[in-house]
């Protein structure tokens, strides 16, 4: 669901973080407007709002774990985490983590990729969201919940900064609910 | 065996330090290395250049003069603190990663560590809020988990610079040495302005030769790199002396 359909309907907030948000067209391939969130990171406020709105959805919400999806994962996760008490686990591809770990394939337009997560950095049980900086397919996150949910953990919510249209529909992926800031900036809008 | 201090800069971080203090003319100072490194050069990188990971420990890694250069400046620093030994204690030290005979230095532990990984960003919180910091770079991948929170907590900007072809929009790039072969770091053109202070941060720093790439690309846009930022520092690597100038500081201390 988007933040503005769940209580945060006209937050100011919304707007600014929307607006710091750069777009690069025809990156990494043609036709493709990539939503550029260093911009975002850029902007003190904005970047401090986007943690704020995570943090205060899920600070009573008993959650334990907050993993991030590499990399841009890695640059929310962890300041919600600390916020919230959680502690943070990365999901890194393959051969990046050094101890023993669990993988788990995921389909890309062309081809497969791999997620992987430390083995006993998550106890069955923890009450866990997992975090990224853009949802399109969902393909990544599906990932992400499965090596969760292979280790016990129950995956309360999936968070993203910013949500693909296709997605917006659906509201639940993988039967977890999302939880999205923003939709995709429109040309038109890009700096 | 680690050592846990906290390493710092001779001379403390002021808002009124705008460039490195003026050495003593009859000081020998190190070979700032990594100016020199590069395809071009006939450089020729030493044998130990490791990026990210230490070997196994081998004894007279240091000469005597080294040790007693050491020993001085933990004499000289403050009394450590508390924090510090819990942060070293859930670092997992990894045998044989990525190859054989290398110690790897896990700090996915750390952030499982509520308090500790707290602690960690409060140590570098502490150290740089007003200080006039505008910017953290954080070095892909692991300079991103720690980078974000101080520049948050410190009312910087966060800048990261990342793998070649990762940013979307228009970067600058500067290539550094590898045990063998070259990489190169990438920033956008445009994150940061000529003139503002900023703190370069990673987890590790081994032979310093990724720092010392963010840093020429930092100083290349008309940026003061304060100071380098790690959580754990591989001293028998040299890192700090290639750094020559900018100035280092770490939590821990792995030799």
């Amino acid at each position: 669901m988007f933040a503005a359909e769940n209580g945060l309907k006209g937050d100011p907030r919304l707007q600014a973080i929307s607006d710091a948000i750069r777009v690069v067209p025809h990156f990494p391939k043609p036709g493709i407007m990539f939503q550029d969130i260093t911009t975002l990171l850029l902007d003190h406020k904005a970047f401090k709002d986007t943690v704020d709105i995570f943090v205060d959805r899920y600070r009573d919400m008993n959650i334990s774990v907050v993993a991030g999806v590499e990399a841009r994962g890695f640059m929310f996760g962890p300041s919600i985490a600390l916020a919230i008490g959680a502690k943070f686990v990365p999901l890194r591809k393959p051969k990046k983590l050094p101890g023993e770990v669990i993988a788990e394939a995921y389909e890309l337009e062309y081809g497969t990729d791999c997620l992987e997560m430390h083995v006993g950095a998550v106890q069955p049980g923890e009450r866990a969201i997992a975090i990224d900086d853009l949802v399109a397919t969902g393909g990544t996150l599906s990932a992400a919940i499965r090596l969760l949910e292979r280790v016990g953990a129950q995956v309360v919510e999936c968070a993203c900064v910013i949500g693909l249209r296709e997605v917006k529909g659906q509201r639940r992926l993988d039967g977890k609910p999302l939880y999205i800031l923003v939709e995709p900036r429109e040309i038109d809008g890009c700096y | 065996m680690r050592r846990v201090l906290i390493f710092s800069s001779p001379n403390p971080i002021t808002p009124q330090l705008s460039t490195p203090p003026t050495p003593p003319v009859n000081a020998v100072f190190p070979i700032r290395n990594c100016r020199w490194i590069g395809p071009s050069t006939s450089f020729q990188p030493p044998v130990l250049r490791l990026h990210n990971y230490q070997r196994t420990p081998t004894p007279l890694l240091c000469s005597a003069t080294d040790s007693v250069t050491n020993q001085t400046k933990m004499a000289s620093q403050d009394e450590q603190d508390p924090r510090i030994s819990k942060i070293s204690s859930v670092i997992r030290v990894i045998p044989n990663f990525p190859k054989p005979g290398i110690l790897f230095q896990d700090i996915t532990t750390l952030l499982l560590d509520t308090k500790a990984f707290r602690d960690t960003i409060d140590l570098f919180v502490e150290r740089y809020r007003e200080k006039d910091i505008s910017v953290v770079a954080g070095i892909e991948a692991r300079g991103f988990i720690f980078g974000p929170p101080i520049a948050l907590a410190i009312g910087a900007k966060f800048v990261p610079l990342r793998k070649p072809n990762k940013l979307p929009g228009e970067v600058i790039s500067e290539e550094y040495s590898l045990e063998y072969g070259t990489d190169k770091i990438e920033m956008h053109v445009g994150a940061m302005q000529a003139g503002e202070r900023a703190l370069i941060i990673d987890d590790l720093v081994a032979t310093g030769g990724t720092l010392c790439a963010a840093i020429r690309l930092l100083e290349r846009v008309g940026v003061h790199v304060v100071e380098c930022a790690c959580v754990i520092e591989l001293p028998e690597l040299k890192g700090r002396e290639r750094l020559g100038d900018t100035p280092l500081f770490v939590l821990v201390s792995s030799a």
